[in-house]
């Protein structure tokens, strides 16, 4: 059974009959709530389109999920480890340890971090180390640690002559220079000890979110594991406030089509104060009343709200999938503007829509079903 | 000084209107204007009353008491054995929508929909089906003489025909008591004439008790009765019908 209510706002939104200022109000307001709905979708799409590229970037290049020793600087001794790789084959596993050391290139000499890694077989060097010497692969350094020696001419540092064997990416934010070296490199120029970390990378970088909770059970009592979001937490909730205040900042816009909304239901609201009258005279109660006016809101809220968010989502799609949006190559690490529409936008758009809309009809609504019926009646 | 005379149907019993010491006023303070000055009346079951009277006496504002689209300021007023004060907002909707027909003088039919759809309006309001409205509809709209015209939109139909659309409406769900504020009041002799035989005709086929304010003092006089407001008084006449 269809309602009356809807079959009766039905008629007035379409206002086939009487071509009315109100109806060509009514197509502003449509279009107004559609071209606000169409503007969040792109925007959020956008952000997501960067931020999912950054994120990939983060998971590619970085670690997945960090083990450390809740108390002292070394891992509890043990073959958890062993146990570890055994039973995670999906999983690159990395104990190492290491300190401070010194590295000459041919642009003279860096201060880095050395890990002494236990599942490397070369020298590796990440990419901010690299550019500091001025070395790439096949480059010659030299790695000098704290530890003396004495020799005829004094006490002089321990120093190992090693080949580069590949420079690896950073994670982004990251400044430190490291060098990364087989463990008996380390060990003869440090005091290794016992690992003091292990990072895990999953082979796939797409579960570099779900590598913290696999071995979660795996590790012993003192082993604290650090999750992928726990890692970059600041840059991941920098992104989050981000997406988070450009969203709010743009459905501002659906305010300001809901304020139009709202104007254009009051106008509706005091042209059909006759109907309404004459409704009221037929038996519908104030209540109802009140409800065909919200119904209205929302038929021209909630569906410029779906039109607009359809629109935008193909805009998006369209502009991404043609890489419309060039970006020049060196500056950005992508090259073209990405666009990325998610369920959640898309819900979210969906959502602020419907809100709007209904705030917007509220009053209106009200001061409709509270109107004098005799001097609706009365009205010509 | 006011209407005080207890005004009864002519040899008829059975009210289905009662009212004792109806009041009513518009504005406040110096500006205040009383209509109705304590009024009695009683109306019969099948009893067809002609309200008339000149403009301002107060014909509409009774007629909007009896149909509770309007609370009197003081008076007691039962319809069909009840005390009408006693109801609430919603009740007074159910009772328009169900008890009572109104035929307006202006607004007879709302403009966007066809004279079925605004015919069906009652029913649907009701919550009653689409098919079941439109059916009854359908029935009152051949009763009226309309059959060919049901589909039409009101800006498509003579002022005559708008008016026998908007009396399909009023009895669509089969109400006890029919009000008819003027529905002759923008017709011509001809169409006034035609109405006036088409609400006559329902009135008695349908057993209804009707109320009908009009200024046309023939055809006022061709109801069963007619009351007379002149301000504060009120003067009853009978006619043979």
């Amino acid at each position: 059974m269809r309602s009356v209510l809807g079959f009766v706002a039905g008629r007035y939104l379409l206002g086939l009959r009487r071509r009315t200022h109100v109806a060509a109000v009514s197509a502003i307001s449509f279009g107004a709530m559609a071209l606000g709905a169409a503007a969040l979708v792109v925007t959020l799409a956008l952000l997501e389109g960067f931020q999912s590229t950054i994120r990939a970037q983060l998971a590619e290049a970085g670690t997945h999920a960090e083990l450390r020793p809740r108390v002292g600087r070394a891992l509890p001794e043990g073959d958890w480890l062993a146990r570890l790789r055994k039973r995670h084959p999906e999983l690159e596993v990395r104990a190492s340890a290491g300190g401070a050391v010194w590295c000459l290139g041919p642009d003279g000499a860096v201060p880095a971090e050395l890990e002494a890694v236990d599942t490397l077989s070369r020298i590796e060097v990440n990419r901010v180390l690299a550019a500091r010497l001025g070395v790439g692969a096949g480059s010659e350094i030299t790695i000098a640690s704290p530890r003396l020696v004495l020799t005829p001419l004094g006490p002089v540092p321990t120093r190992r002559r090693v080949v580069v064997g590949i420079v690896n990416p950073v994670q982004p934010g990251d400044d430190r220079a490291v060098v990364f070296a087989p463990v008996s490199v380390g060990a003869a120029l440090l005091d290794l000890g016992a690992p003091r970390r292990v990072v895990l990378r999953a082979k796939d970088p797409r579960q570099a979110w779900r590598v913290a909770s696999v071995v979660q059970g795996e590790v012993p009592e003192g082993v604290e594991v650090v999750s992928f979001a726990a890692l970059n937490r600041p840059l991941l909730a920098a992104l989050a406030l981000e997406r988070a205040m450009i969203g709010f900042g743009v459905a501002l816009v659906m305010v300001v089509a809901a304020l139009n909304l709202l104007c254009n239901l009051a106008l509706l609201a005091a042209e059909k104060r006759a109907d309404v009258a004459l409704l009221t005279a037929l038996g519908m109660t104030p209540s109802r009343v009140r409800r065909l006016f919200l119904l209205l809101g929302l038929g021209v809220g909630a569906l410029g709200g779906v039109l607009g968010t359809a629109l935008g989502g193909v805009a998006a799609e369209v502009l991404d999938r043609t890489h419309a949006l060039p970006l020049p190559r060196g500056v950005f690490i992508v090259s073209h503007v990405p666009f990325r529409v998610t369920p959640a936008s898309v819900a979210i758009v969906l959502t602020v829509s419907l809100v709007a809309a209904l705030l917007a009809s509220i009053a209106p609504a009200r001061a409709a079903s509270r109107r004098d019926v005799l001097e609706g009646l009365r009205y010509e | 000084m006011g209407s005080l005379a207890r005004i009864t149907g002519c040899g008829m019993s059975d009210e289905l209107v009662v009212a004792h010491g109806l009041r009513k006023g518009y504005g406040a303070g110096e500006r205040r204007v009383e209509v109705l000055w304590g009024l009695d009346l009683a109306v019969a079951h099948g009893e067809m009353l002609a309200v008339v009277g000149p403009s301002g006496v107060g014909k509409s504002t009774l007629l909007h008491l009896l149909g509770l689209l309007d609370r009197p300021d003081a008076g007691e007023l039962r319809l069909f054995g009840i005390d009408v004060a006693a109801l609430s907002v919603d009740e007074r909707a159910r009772w328009r929508n169900r008890r009572i027909g109104f035929v307006f003088q202006f607004h007879a039919l709302l403009p966007e929909f066809t004279l079925e759809e605004n015919v069906a309006m009652p029913l649907l309001i009701a919550g009653e089906g689409h098919s079941t409205a439109f059916a009854a509809a359908a029935e009152l709209i051949e009763e009226v003489g309309l059959g060919p015209r049901r589909s039409h939109f009101p800006d498509e139909l003579s002022g005559g025909e708008q008016q026998r659309g908007s009396v399909a409406r009023a009895l669509v769900a089969k109400p006890e008591l029919l009000l008819a504020d003027e529905p002759t009041g923008n017709l011509d002799a001809t169409n006034a004439e035609h109405l006036f035989g088409v609400l006559r005709q329902l009135h008695l086929s349908r057993r209804l008790t009707s109320v009908i304010v009009t200024h046309n003092e023939a055809l006022a006089g061709r109801c069963g009765r007619t009351l007379r407001l002149t301000g504060a008084t009120v003067e009853e006449a009978c006619s043979k019908t």
